[in-house]
């Protein structure tokens, strides 16, 4: 899977469940200070990549540590690799990440 | 110490049959009913059974304006409440200062609060993940006062809020906590009223013990809810939301608001004995309290609003209450607006609050749908029945609600004189 596709489904969960401005989606933007989420979102953003890749991120201190987009794109990227060598077809799941994201 | 005066300065409703108190009254002078096959949960929860329900269509734009921060803590119930809410800030022209003031509160009572996501809630724990997979906000969705924190967080209410979970008598209880409050002088402004979201689970409740209309007995869904009628079998459950302003008088009277009615009695009571039935000894009792509680001679009532939802036992108790309590000397025009609009749980007391200060602005009484003949242990009162409503002079209006729990609530509400 290319990173591109990974952002992008990123990008599109802010926009379509956070109602996140897309032009504000910059990686160095900061997901509480410049994109305006709170605790509960981050919670939300941990159940949904939970629910959609099937793994558990509650106990994650890497989580705990995102301050930016770019954060974000990095941590998602590395549990994406990590399911891929472990034989997960990741693909599949951006592909209805996107599929979900545009039925709301 | 002298009690305040309390009045109605403002109304919002969201209902089956509109969502305006003109929309709702037109709709119920028509003769229109609310209630439908539920389709939508057929596949999802009971087969090949068919249940009825009186649902409401809240329009999108409403939801979306509802700021994010807000909106996702917010299920149905706190939507359609929220929208009533809305409408009745607007029909009282309040301002931001009114609304924030810390003499202003918010009062909504339910059933059940979120049903759909109390519903959900169980489903992920069960079925997809275990609680770790479970929505951020589900809990606040979920609880009994979700309505109430919701929509006071919607206009900056700080106040005291309340939410009574009373079951069907929710609604008429919030009302009269409402005025308690701004009589004893703690509160200038209270919103207020009752909400309720449809969901099988409630539906199926009520079959269960036989006090719903059976999924499969198939019937025609608009003759279904037939209060106070011989061939009743009992309720539909409906949903949506009525929410007042209640003022106090000089308040209102400085800062010019409409005012349709004034509250001069309430009370509430519980039977003590009988948890899933209605007594009528009790119900009686009731009423003996709120004619105390306004100082007011029975015989001076115009229209009783009934709570009859199409029961076999509970339409006869009330019917008996009432046939008691008023005796035969004068006659009083009775209705129950269920036949209409379902059963609409919490939200019954004020939706049909509404719909009654609107009969009292056209000196109508409008019929109870599909009442044809009275059954068993209902006759001698005086129904409004037909499809004609009943011109008469109406000032003032006796509101009653009863519920599972044996819990009581009524109020008596009076035209302001001009």
């Amino acid at each position: 899977m290319e990173k591109k596709d990974l952002i992008e489904a990123i990008n599109k969960t802010f926009v379509d469940n956070l109602e996140v401005e897309e032009e504000l989606l910059k990686p160095e933007a900061g997901l509480f200070t410049d994109l305006g989420l709170d605790s509960l979102d981050m919670v939300d953003l941990m159940v949904g990549l939970q629910r959609k890749f099937k793994i558990s991120l509650r106990q994650s201190e890497e989580m705990r540590k995102i301050v930016t987009l770019q954060d974000l794109y990095d941590f998602i990227e590395k549990k994406e690799a990590e399911l891929r060598a472990s034989g997960v077809n990741t693909q599949e799941i951006v592909e209805k990440i996107n599929e979900d994201s545009g039925k709301e | 110490m002298t009690q305040r005066r309390c009045v109605i300065t403002g109304m919002g409703v969201l209902s089956s049959l509109g969502s305006t108190p003109e929309e709702l009254y037109d709709a119920l002078r028509r003769g229109d009913c609310g209630i439908r096959v539920m389709e939508e949960w057929k596949e999802q929860h009971f087969g090949a059974e068919k249940f009825l329900g009186a649902p409401v269509t809240l329009s999108r734009e409403f939801v979306k304006s509802i700021p994010r921060s807000i909106r996702r803590f917010m299920s149905n119930i706190s939507l359609y409440a929220s929208y009533a809410a809305a409408k009745a800030v607007e029909d009282s022209r309040l301002a931001e200062t009114d609304l924030k003031s810390p003499k202003t509160g918010c009062i909504i009572g339910s059933t059940m609060g979120g049903t759909t996501a109390i519903a959900e809630a169980y489903r992920i724990v069960t079925e997809e993940g275990g609680a770790e997979n479970m929505s951020s906000t589900q809990f606040f969705k979920s609880v009994s006062h979700t309505a109430v924190f919701n929509v006071s967080h919607l206009f900056g209410i700080t106040g005291t809020v309340q939410a009574p979970c009373a079951a069907c008598a929710s609604a008429v209880q919030a009302v009269g906590q409402a005025r308690d409050l701004i009589a004893g002088g703690k509160q200038d402004i209270v919103l207020c009223g009752g909400a309720e979201e449809l969901a099988p689970e409630v539906s199926g409740s009520f079959e269960i013990i036989y006090a719903g209309v059976s999924p499969s007995r198939p019937r025609n869904p608009k003759a279904s809810s037939r209060p106070f009628d011989a061939r009743r079998v009992g309720l539909v459950c409906g949903e949506g939301a009525g929410i007042i302003v209640l003022e106090e008088l000089e308040h209102a009277l400085k800062r010019g608001a409409p005012i349709y009615g004034e509250i001069i009695g309430y009370a509430t009571c519980c039977c003590g004995s009988q948890i899933s039935q209605s007594d009528s000894g009790a119900i009686e009792q009731c009423l003996r309290l709120v004619y105390d509680d306004a100082g007011l001679e029975p015989s001076r009532t115009d229209y009783i609003s009934a709570h009859a939802t199409s029961t076999i036992q509970g339409d006869a108790a009330e019917a008996a209450a009432l046939k008691n309590f008023f005796g035969t000397e004068r006659k009083i025009p009775v209705s129950s607006l269920k036949g209409h609009l379902g059963h609409t749980l919490g939200a019954s007391g004020t939706i049909e609050l509404i719909a009654s200060l609107m009969m009292m602005k056209h000196n109508e009484v409008l019929p109870t749908l599909n009442l044809e003949t009275p059954g068993e242990g209902c006759e001698g009162l005086d129904y409004v029945m037909g499809s004609r409503p009943r011109s008469v002079p109406v000032s003032t209006v006796l509101k009653n609600s009863f519920a599972f729990g044996g819990i009581n609530a009524a109020l008596l509400c009076k035209k302001m004189d001009t």
